[in-house]
């Protein structure tokens, strides 16, 4: 979950902000400082477009994908997250933009960075988001036959143990059939 | 196999009993803790009555079942089915510090000619097809040893609904190694006990 | 290709590509990993992976696990190198929390991860010596310093491979007296053990003629699929997590980064066995400078809630960058954890990596990789 701004302006001096602003000029960014990297949301219709601008800026360069992923915000909407890297100038920066609950389709960064193939194809059976011209929309982790569950939303439900000895044998909390047993 | 000292066919009295030479079994395993399930009956040496007789010199007689129980036990060739971190495990047990060669165990890929699968780690559902048919691929007898806590009953995944709890929902298991990993003298425990298991139950399967 | 081989004829033999299917059980594919070559021949024309087949679902269950209970499945999710795991979960709750990890804990924790560095990369020679066909040999001497290694993890964890000893804020407890001295066997063996895997592989003719020139990619193809690690440094880029970003000490010890030159087999091979002896120079160095001390801060709250935030917290692991990105929206449990897996990542390579060599090469191509399957699955 992301912070809110609780100061009218966020001290980004110390980060890249000023250049990425500067990278990011036709494309609608809002910035928050994380705790190690510059965070941006950009919405999602404009978010392929941002990031294929941050790779091709000659003063940023981000040619290196580290990780997309998503974050299930419940009523939020689900937020796609880009890690991004630049080897050669060495600075990171956080890319993320909110897909709302009804309607999680999102273009894919294939075409940017091919290292979003097999991330793309886990976030979508994970959480169900559909990347929009991705070359191949396959399962990746899950079995092909099991994909119309998506277990890392939060109202998917642990499993129940099977209790395979003993009739009547109950664990602790089990009778308020509580599923999230640390 | 030595051949023990010969006998005159003539006297009643059975043969001289005569060490056992390579049965590994003790009379009466006793049990260490209070708590702990009694060891599977070994097979018991009862004193004037020998594994194996001598009937002519070099000719021997010895139960037919017993003979084929102690050469399976012998000489168990595990189908290498490493599938998690217990395979870390089983292969340092087949190595040299925790050596179990030395028990006539040695990995070996196929399935067609292997006896015991060691399934060394969690099974997936998407995996567990792969299981079903590698143990129908291989020959009777066989045998199934379940290392480590995944394979016994879904382990620290259990909660996760895309592990199979236990991978005795889908092959029949004969030895349960408890442990993440267990330790590789676990899986040795695991292997004799085994062994004690196919010469107990050496007259029911063929 | 096939017209070659019979060059008498003048005519084009009609083939058929044949589907072969490798795995998820075969002894060379280092796990449940499955791939289907397309073969003509015995030249590979395409390659299609399939993982997922020990997705244990590590992220969905660490977020109903407390901070301290997650560290199991971190082990547990890259099991070769299981304290490179627990420290990049470990410093991430500490990022959040703003906690500062006392001077001993973090010397100790650079010593074990280095050593769990270079038992991880002795498995590698070891399961790599195997796939090029020293069938027993390479596994055995590795596995020999495998056991010195783990002997050393066990006197100061009580476990042989799934520690559970990293704790945000430092370690579970002490390491033992005689810790210094034992790291100092243990090194003294553990040269000579890479002498002798060097010895074993590096200069062996039929090695070289088996790896090199095998399984090239570029260092602009390896950035673009997002590879790490010695994987892509052997492509001679100069990506090091612990000289680029440092993290615990590493920017007060003195070690170089390891590049290749031409991206092969044999690069990434050699890459490793480099490493190894930087390990062990990185090693020497911080047992000179461990210090007496606490090994946790003062003030350790003994529920760790994390205050609302976010953070992706990257560390050098033996196969590349392992991260973990963790949300947290306070509480004592993270609101998502992500494992970003180093193995996953240079696995998407293999297709470009494989296609057009023969399929044994296929073989070792895929083991010089050096994946953990569930690592790749989580």
């Amino acid at each position: 979950m992301t912070t809110e701004d609780t100061a009218p302006a966020p001290d980004l001096s110390a980060t890249i902000w000023a250049e990425v602003d500067r990278a990011l000029s036709g494309v609608t960014v809002e910035p928050e400082a994380g705790v190690l990297d510059l965070i941006v949301h950009i919405p999602r219709n404009e978010v392929v477009r941002g990031l294929r601008a941050l790779k091709n800026d000659a003063a940023l360069h981000f040619n290196y994908l580290r990780c997309l992923t998503a974050v299930d915000n419940e009523a939020d909407g689900i937020d796609v997250v880009y890690h991004l890297y630049s080897i050669d100038k060495k600075h990171n920066l956080t890319v993320k933009t909110t897909l709302p609950v009804d309607d999680l389709r999102v273009d894919t960064a294939t075409t940017v960075w091919r290292a979003a193939n097999w991330l793309e194809r886990e976030t979508a059976e994970m959480f169900g988001v559909r990347f929009n011209n991705h070359p191949d929309p396959r399962t990746l982790l899950m079995p092909e036959d099991m994909d119309d569950t998506f277990p890392l939303r939060k109202d998917h439900p642990l499993a129940e143990i099977q209790v395979l000895q003993g009739e009547g044998l109950a664990f602790p909390g089990d009778a308020a059939g509580n599923e999230e047993g640390a | 196999m030595a051949v023990g000292p010969t006998t005159e066919p003539t006297t009643t009295a059975p043969a001289a009993p005569t060490e056992a030479p390579a049965a590994p079994s003790t009379p009466a395993i006793p049990t260490e803790h209070p708590n702990e399930a009694p060891r599977l009956t070994p097979v018991e040496l009862v004193p004037g009555k020998a594994l194996y007789r001598s009937v002519l010199p070099g000719v021997m007689q010895v139960p037919a079942d017993l003979l084929l129980a102690m050469g399976r036990k012998s000489s168990l060739w595990p189908m290498t089915f490493g599938l998690a971190c217990c395979a870390i495990e089983m292969i340092a047990t087949y190595m040299s510090h925790y050596d179990l060669d030395r028990f006539g165990i040695v990995p070996w890929p196929s399935p067609r000619q292997s006896d015991v699968m060691i399934v060394a780690g969690t099974v997936t559902k998407k995996m567990a097809p792969a299981v079903k048919l590698l143990y129908e691929q291989m020959p009777n007898p066989k045998w199934v040893i379940s290392m480590g806590a995944c394979a016994t009953n879904g382990g620290p995944y259990t909660r996760y609904d895309r592990v199979l709890q236990g991978v005795d929902n889908v092959i029949p298991v004969d030895v349960y190694v408890p442990g993440c990993p267990p330790r590789p003298e676990a899986l040795m425990d695991s292997f004799i006990a085994l062994q004690e298991l196919i010469m107990e139950e050496r007259g029911s399967i063929g | 290709m096939t017209a070659e081989l019979h060059p008498q004829h003048d005519f084009e033999f009609e083939t058929q590509d044949i589907f072969v299917n490798m795995g998820p059980q075969h002894p060379s594919t280092h796990g449940v990993f499955r791939m289907v070559l397309e073969i003509d021949g015995e030249v590979v024309r395409n390659v299609v992976p399939y993982i997922g087949y020990l997705h244990r679902g590590a992220e969905k269950l660490c977020e109903t696990m407390d901070y301290r209970q997650g560290i199991g499945f971190m082990d547990r999710t890259e099991y070769l190198a299981a304290f490179n795991a627990e420290l990049s979960f470990v410093m991430a709750v500490e990022k959040l929390m703003d906690i500062e990890v006392p001077e001993r804990s973090q010397w100790i924790r650079m010593i074990l991860c280095e050593l769990n560095r270079l038992s991880s990369h002795f498995m590698f020679t070891g399961a790599f010596g195997v796939d090029v066909g020293v069938f027993g040999t390479a596994f055995t001497y590795s596995f020999r310093e495998r056991e010195t290694i783990q002997d050393l993890f066990e006197e100061v964890t009580g476990d042989r491979m799934m520690y559970a000893y990293f704790r945000p804020g430092g370690l579970a407890w002490d390491v033992t007296e005689n810790f210094v001295q034992r790291v100092h066997e243990v090194l003294k063996s553990v040269r000579q053990g890479i002498k002798d895997m060097d010895g074993l592989l590096t200069d062996n003719e039929i090695f070289r003629a088996r790896t090199q020139g095998v399984g090239v990619i570029s260092a602009e193809d390896a950035i673009d699929w997002g590879m790490s690690g010695p994987s892509l440094r052997a492509s001679g880029v100069p990506l090091d997590i612990r000289r680029d970003e440092p993290y615990l000490r590493y920017s007060e010890i003195d070690f170089d980064v390891i590049t290749g030159a031409n991206g092969d087999v044999f690069d990434r091979y050699h890459c490793r066995v480099r490493e190894m002896r930087e390990s062990v120079k990185i090693v020497e160095q911080c047992l000179e400078r461990l210090t007496q001390g606490p090994i946790l801060p003062d003030r350790m709250p003994r529920m760790l809630r994390t205050p609302p935030g976010e953070v992706y917290l990257r560390t050098e692991a033996p196969r590349g960058e392992y991260g973990v990105y963790m949300v947290s929206n306070g509480g004592n449990r993270p609101w998502r954890l992500k494992v970003r897996s180093a193995c996953l990542s240079n696995l998407q390579a293999l297709r470009d990596m494989t296609i057009g060599h023969y399929v044994a090469d296929a073989v070792i191509i895929l083991g010089s990789i050096d994946i953990v399957l569930s690592e790749v699955d989580r």
